[in-house]
């Protein structure tokens, strides 16, 4: 080693593993022993120049949220800290000793970070095979339980130099396993490209400062390979280079920015899978406040105190079950004092009395699954805690949380209460606009109790909203900053997003009427053509009839939410139309099936549509009718489609040549009703003026067998349900007149159904027959 | 004692005798404290069950290794331990071994049943004795709960929720007083007091009359512990594999079962017990129980089948021919559900003994 060379003894790496107090602890005691000039933390290195945000004194826990946009799509992920977060310990004390701090670490928006949420996640928990061997080696559950055993609950009393050799032990194992080739290559590039960026800015620290030490705090599984490319530099080549290395910046298109917001334990505890890191933070922020056995029995408490809050039996003599076998367990698990998962156990052994449906949440991995025992869900939020944390004031803010409070300000929306809306009003409309966007961004406590339905018809005009005043509201409005600088353009931002995220038709079409409710009419012709995308590649006939029925509907009559004539519906409305008239020509087959209500709503969406709107739209209804005429002769469609087909064009104002005839054509017994349903649902006005209809139909009746009626009776009596009962009656007079009768239909109609006893006799008669049918196999 | 069952060919002999080597090494070198009146230590029993290979100790139970911590903390307090769980979860096995941990005896067994009396689990007369001196400790037949208390041993009490209410309450007093009346003797010899070492490992099937037929009173009694289904597909598989060889060879079966046959099995019984399949379609579970024991058994009838009439492995069409008997019973809608599995969802897998698995959908009854 050369004279030249910096000496990098005095580098220090502490490997963490993230929001764990016994690493904190270490971190404390490695900052007081060295008084280090360079505290380097894994952290976003974008966040050094406003490092004083962190320092203003803000209630904990917080996060960096960083929002990356690029074009539509945007990422968000957040990099939390509370009171026991090594990283925290870190900044604070650092910056306490007056050594310089900074981030070491790849900003959030970095493609490396590309499957992360949550940049504090467990990086072992990626490489599960290393760990998991481990934990059977030792006879754990999980990671979890391990590292309680091998770090936390003894950490107090152990001397940070042991702690520390077995942390690294302990990592360097998992890395070695890993680095062994169990990772997969992509994982295992994304921390290598952040582990060389990170071992740049320790040289250049160490460079920097060659006679005092340099302090490391980073993840314990990146430790082994910072070392190592610490090891490798060649420090005489590079020694004139004594500047920091550079921070990345996001490709032209991207829009990438970060806050500070406040956290909750909540969150915290709500990451999962990959994403995960330690769980149940309020028993870890106990155990860094009150150690072992204070954090055992403050804990205790809080789940009793639950349990007996929801009426739940708790009594002395459970509680000292519990204790007892709390402690026994960590007597036989050899740990000084009861842990998370010994005094848990101890609590469900004494606390349940009955069999579980779903296995102890904390024995596995992943959230709670349906059907956890209650007092399980109890003592896992006892865990996790409600606490949340709160920003100094000075803190900096995204430009949509002062327009929003702007905005809620000139609309005089209180902070809380009951609100009704007259949106007959166009001030009151406005007001009814901005909660919209509020509740399109997500922003919690603007609740919509009542309401017009756009996807209805519906008569009110008055709205209300329930507004409280939810404790992470600015946390929310911190993270929707990342969709944009205003309220209107966040959730336009928003709603194009979710148009465009290709969930399928009904995402696209919620999204559309949340469009229509916010008042944003001017949605980016990216937008518009990514939603008739959605259309044209949605094959589901029945989902785009109902879409078509309830845009057409807001495009033709909608004063209240001005969505009328709305060039933004009339693209839907256009889109749906090609595509149905496209898909239903393709429906072929299913002779045997029965008339489907919503299919047939589909074609009359279509004639809705070329009706209302083929004019101011420019739709094709030449096409249009081309292609009902090509169904309603395609023998290989379904009959009720067939029906429908034929209906069409007659119910535009062009009678058929030959109605009789089609009518006769139509198919036999089977089919009829099916046919005559489709039929029905679209002319069925202009059947009822055509008397040769009724006859026709009569007739075929009339001829068949009785086998045959019995088969046809259900759908024709499915298809004759599109008559209002007005109309029915006429039908029935028609009927009775045709064959020589001289009453009025109504006695037809009626029958004798409304003698009780009758109809319980053919009740009777009904299920007997399905009895034998069924007897004898005949019905499945 | 060990030659005397070898001699004897018993089937299935006690847990105690089949690993008598590996409990007489844990005693040899167990240094830990024992609870009082227990053959081992708790860290050393629960070594015997989940194992240690460094000391040449089987790993005899798959699963979560709390869940035998908490057990043996139950048995060592003053509550019984509950097992509780569907049926074929090895409840019975767990109890077993952890008796044979703790007493170093698992024979102290009461079956339970609809017609278990008290004079099975209590004790009995010898009658001829009885009327001959009238009651006396000789013309006594102690039953286990007796013995137990007696000896200061485990005391395995099987299927405790078929028994009727009444008989099951006769626990009380020896759970909580720790005493057993014996009204028909006098002096001394009326009251039996528990012994150390003396508990009770009940289990339970959650299936069959759910454990809510126990009383409140009896319930406060017991720690209650889950034994769930083997949550990990790898793990299952190399259980039913281990399982299916060691009964293969004993029925004199030459060749040990294919891995690749045994996979399709186990991801069927998984996908028919969880009601849902690996690419997450949701489908009907079936009623009738598909646990691994069954998943053994099963793979222990394929091999059979495929030995005795081809002289092969067996293949997939016999888990077909197999699973009828199994996972239908008697049972017409499961027999249906099955039919829908095998059309439905076998057909779609890739790999040959998928395809023969669908192509054997005919073999099923009906």
């Amino acid at each position: 080693m050369s004279r030249d060379m910096p000496r990098t003894e005095l580098l220090t790496i502490v490997g963490v593993r993230h929001h764990s107090p016994a690493c904190a602890g270490l971190v404390r005691e490695a900052i007081e022993r060295l008084r280090p000039a360079h505290v380097l933390i894994e952290g976003p290195a974008d966040m050094n120049p406003r490092i004083d945000e962190f320092l203003l004194g803000h209630e904990l826990p917080v996060a960096v949220f960083t929002s990356a946009r690029q074009g539509m799509a945007s990422r968000a992920s957040w990099s939390p800290f509370c009171d026991y977060s090594p990283e925290w310990i870190a900044l604070t004390e650092g910056a306490r000793i007056g050594a310089e701090v900074r981030f070491i670490d790849l900003p959030a928006w970095h493609p490396a970070f590309a499957e992360r949420a949550n940049r504090y996640a467990d990086a072992e928990r990626r490489y599960t095979q290393a760990v998991d061997g481990l934990c059977r080696t030792l006879g754990m559950d999980n990671s979890d339980t391990l590292w309680d055993h091998l770090v936390e609950i003894d950490a107090g009393e152990v001397p940070s130099a042991e702690l520390g050799a077995r942390l690294n032990a302990y990592f360097d194992l998992i890395r070695g396993a890993v680095d062994g080739g169990r990772g997969t290559e992509a994982e295992r590039s994304t921390d290598e490209v952040r582990e060389a960026y990170m071992a740049q800015w320790i040289a250049a620290a160490l460079r920097s400062s060659p006679e005092r030490p340099v302090l490391v705090v980073c993840g314990g599984f990146h430790r082994p390979a910072l070392l190592r490319r610490i090891s490798e530099l060649s420090f005489p080549a590079e020694l004139p280079d004594t500047s920091w290395p550079e921070v990345p910046e996001p490709e032209p298109d991207t829009v990438a920015v970060s806050y500070l917001v406040p956290y909750s334990f909540r969150r915290l505890d709500a990451f999962d899978g990959y994403q995960s890191g330690m769980p149940s933070p309020a028993y870890y922020q106990r155990l860094w406040e009150l150690g072992p056995r204070g954090a055992a029995r403050s804990l205790t408490e809080d789940v009793v105190e639950r349990l007996r809050k929801r009426n739940q039996r708790v009594s002395t003599a459970d509680l000292i079950a519990a204790r007892v076998t709390g402690e026994g367990l960590a007597a036989v698990r050899g740990h000084r004092h009861p842990g998370r998962a010994d005094l848990l156990d101890g609590l469900v052994s004494a606390l349940v009395g009955e069999a579980l449906e779903q296995p102890l949440p904390w024995t596995g991995r992943g959230g709670l699954a349906v059907g956890t025992h209650p007092a399980v869900v109890e003592m896992v939020a006892a865990l996790s805690g409600d606490r949340t944390g709160r920003l100094h004031p000075d803190t900096p803010l995204p430009p949509l949380v002062h327009d929003a409070e702007v905005e809620l300000e000139r609309h005089r929306i209180p902070d809380s209460g009951v609100l009704t809306l007259d949106l007959t009003v166009s001030p009151r409309r406005d007001a009814s606009r901005l909660l919209h966007r509020l509740r399109v961004l997500r922003i919690p406590g603007y609740e919509r109790a009542s309401g017009p339905d756009p996807a209805a018809e519906d008569s009110t005009f008055t709205e209300e909203w329930r507004i409280s005043a939810a404790p992470d509201r600015l946390s929310a409005l911190i993270e929707a900053g990342g969709h944009g600088p205003t309220v209107e353009l966040a959730a336009r931002g928003l709603i194009g997003e979710r148009v465009l995220s290709r969930q399928g038709l009904d995402t696209a079409a919620g999204a559309l009427f949340d469009a229509v409710l916010c008042g944003i009419d001017d949605l980016s012709s990216q937008v518009l053509s990514g939603l008739a995308d959605s259309i044209a590649s949605d094959s589901d006939v029945e989902a785009l009839g109902t879409v078509l029925t309830a845009v057409l509907g807001l495009w033709r009559h909608d004063r209240l939410l001005d969505a009328a004539q709305s060039a933004t519906l009339g693209a839907v409305v256009g889109g749906a139309v090609a595509r149905l008239l496209w898909l239903l020509e393709l429906v072929t087959g299913g002779a045997g099936t029965p008339a489907q209500p919503r299919r047939i709503a589909a074609v009359r969406a279509v004639r809705d549509a070329v009706r209302h709107a083929s004019g101011p739209l420019e739709l094709d209804a030449e096409r249009a009718g081309a292609v009902m005429t090509r169904i309603a002769g395609n023998d290989d469609a379904p009959a009720d489609l067939r029906g429908a087909a034929f209906g069409f064009g007659w119910s535009l104002g062009t009678p058929p040549p030959d109605a009789e005839r089609t009518i006769r054509a139509a198919g036999g017994p089977a089919v009829l009703g099916d046919w005559l349903a489709g039929l029905f649902a679209l002319a069925r006005e202009q059947c009822l003026e055509e008397a040769s209809v009724l006859m026709v139909i009569d007739e075929l009746v009339a001829s068949m067998t009785d086998h045959d009626v019995l088969v046809a009776l259900p759908a024709l009596r499915q298809a004759f349900g599109y008559f209002p009962p007005r109309e029915r009656e006429t039908i029935a007079g028609q009927v009775v007149q045709l064959h020589g009768g001289a009453d009025s239909g109504r006695a037809l109609l009626r029958g004798r159904i409304d003698d009780p006893v009758a109809l319980a006799r053919g009740r009777e008669l009904d299920s007997h027959v399905q009895a034998v049918l069924e007897r004898e196999g005949l019905v499945g | 004692m060990t030659n005397d069952v070898a001699e004897k060919r018993v089937q299935r002999p006690a847990a105690e005798v089949r690993y008598a080597g590996e409990l007489a090494r844990l005693r040899a070198t167990d240094d830990g404290e024992r609870p009082p009146g227990w053959a081992l230590s708790l860290r050393a029993a629960r070594r015997f069950i989940l194992g240690d290979e460094a000391a040449g100790i089987s790993r005899k139970f798959v699963g979560d290794a709390s869940l035998i911590d908490r057990a043996l903390v139950s048995l060592a307090t003053s509550r019984g331990l509950m097992l509780v769980g569907e049926p074929g979860t090895a409840k019975s096995l767990l109890s077993e071994l952890l008796a044979a941990a703790v007493s170093g005896d698992s024979t102290l067994t009461i079956q339970g049943g609809a017609a278990t009396t008290e004079d099975q689990i209590k004790y009995s007369w010898n009658y001829a004795l009885l009327v001959a001196e009238g009651p006396s400790t000789r013309s006594l037949v102690p039953a286990p709960l007796l013995r137990g208390m007696a000896e200061g041993r485990v005391v395995r009490f099987e299927e405790i929720t078929r028994c009727p209410l009444e008989v099951q309450d006769c626990l009380l007093s020896p759970l909580s007083d720790r005493v057993l009346a014996i009204p028909e003797l006098s002096g001394e010899d009326a009251l039996v007091f528990a012994r150390e070492g003396f508990n009770v490992i009940a289990t339970a099937n959650t299936r069959d009359r759910g454990v809510n037929e126990m009383s409140a009173a009896l319930k406060r009694r017991f720690n209650f512990e889950t034994v769930f289904a083997i949550p990990d597909f790898a793990t299952e598989l190399a259980l039913v594999e281990q399982e299916a060889a060691q009964l293969l060879t004993g029925s004199g079966v030459a060749v040990p079962p294919r891995r690749d046959v045994l996979e399709v099995l186990v991801t069927a019984f998984r996908e028919l017990r969880e009601g849902r399949t690996e690419r997450g379609d949701s489908m009907e579970r079936l009623s009738s129980v598909m646990s691994t024991a069954e998943a053994v058994s099963v793979a222990h009838a394929v091999g059979l089948r495929g030995w005795f009439l081809r002289g092969d492995a067996g293949s997939a069409s016999d888990i077909v021919a197999c699973l009828a008997g199994t996972a239908a019973k008697d049972n017409a809608d499961d027999l249906a559900r099955l039919r829908t599995y095998l059309e439905q969802h076998a057909g779609r897998r890739k790999g040959a003994h998928w395809k023969e698995f669908y192509d054997s959908r005919h073999l099923l009854p009906g």
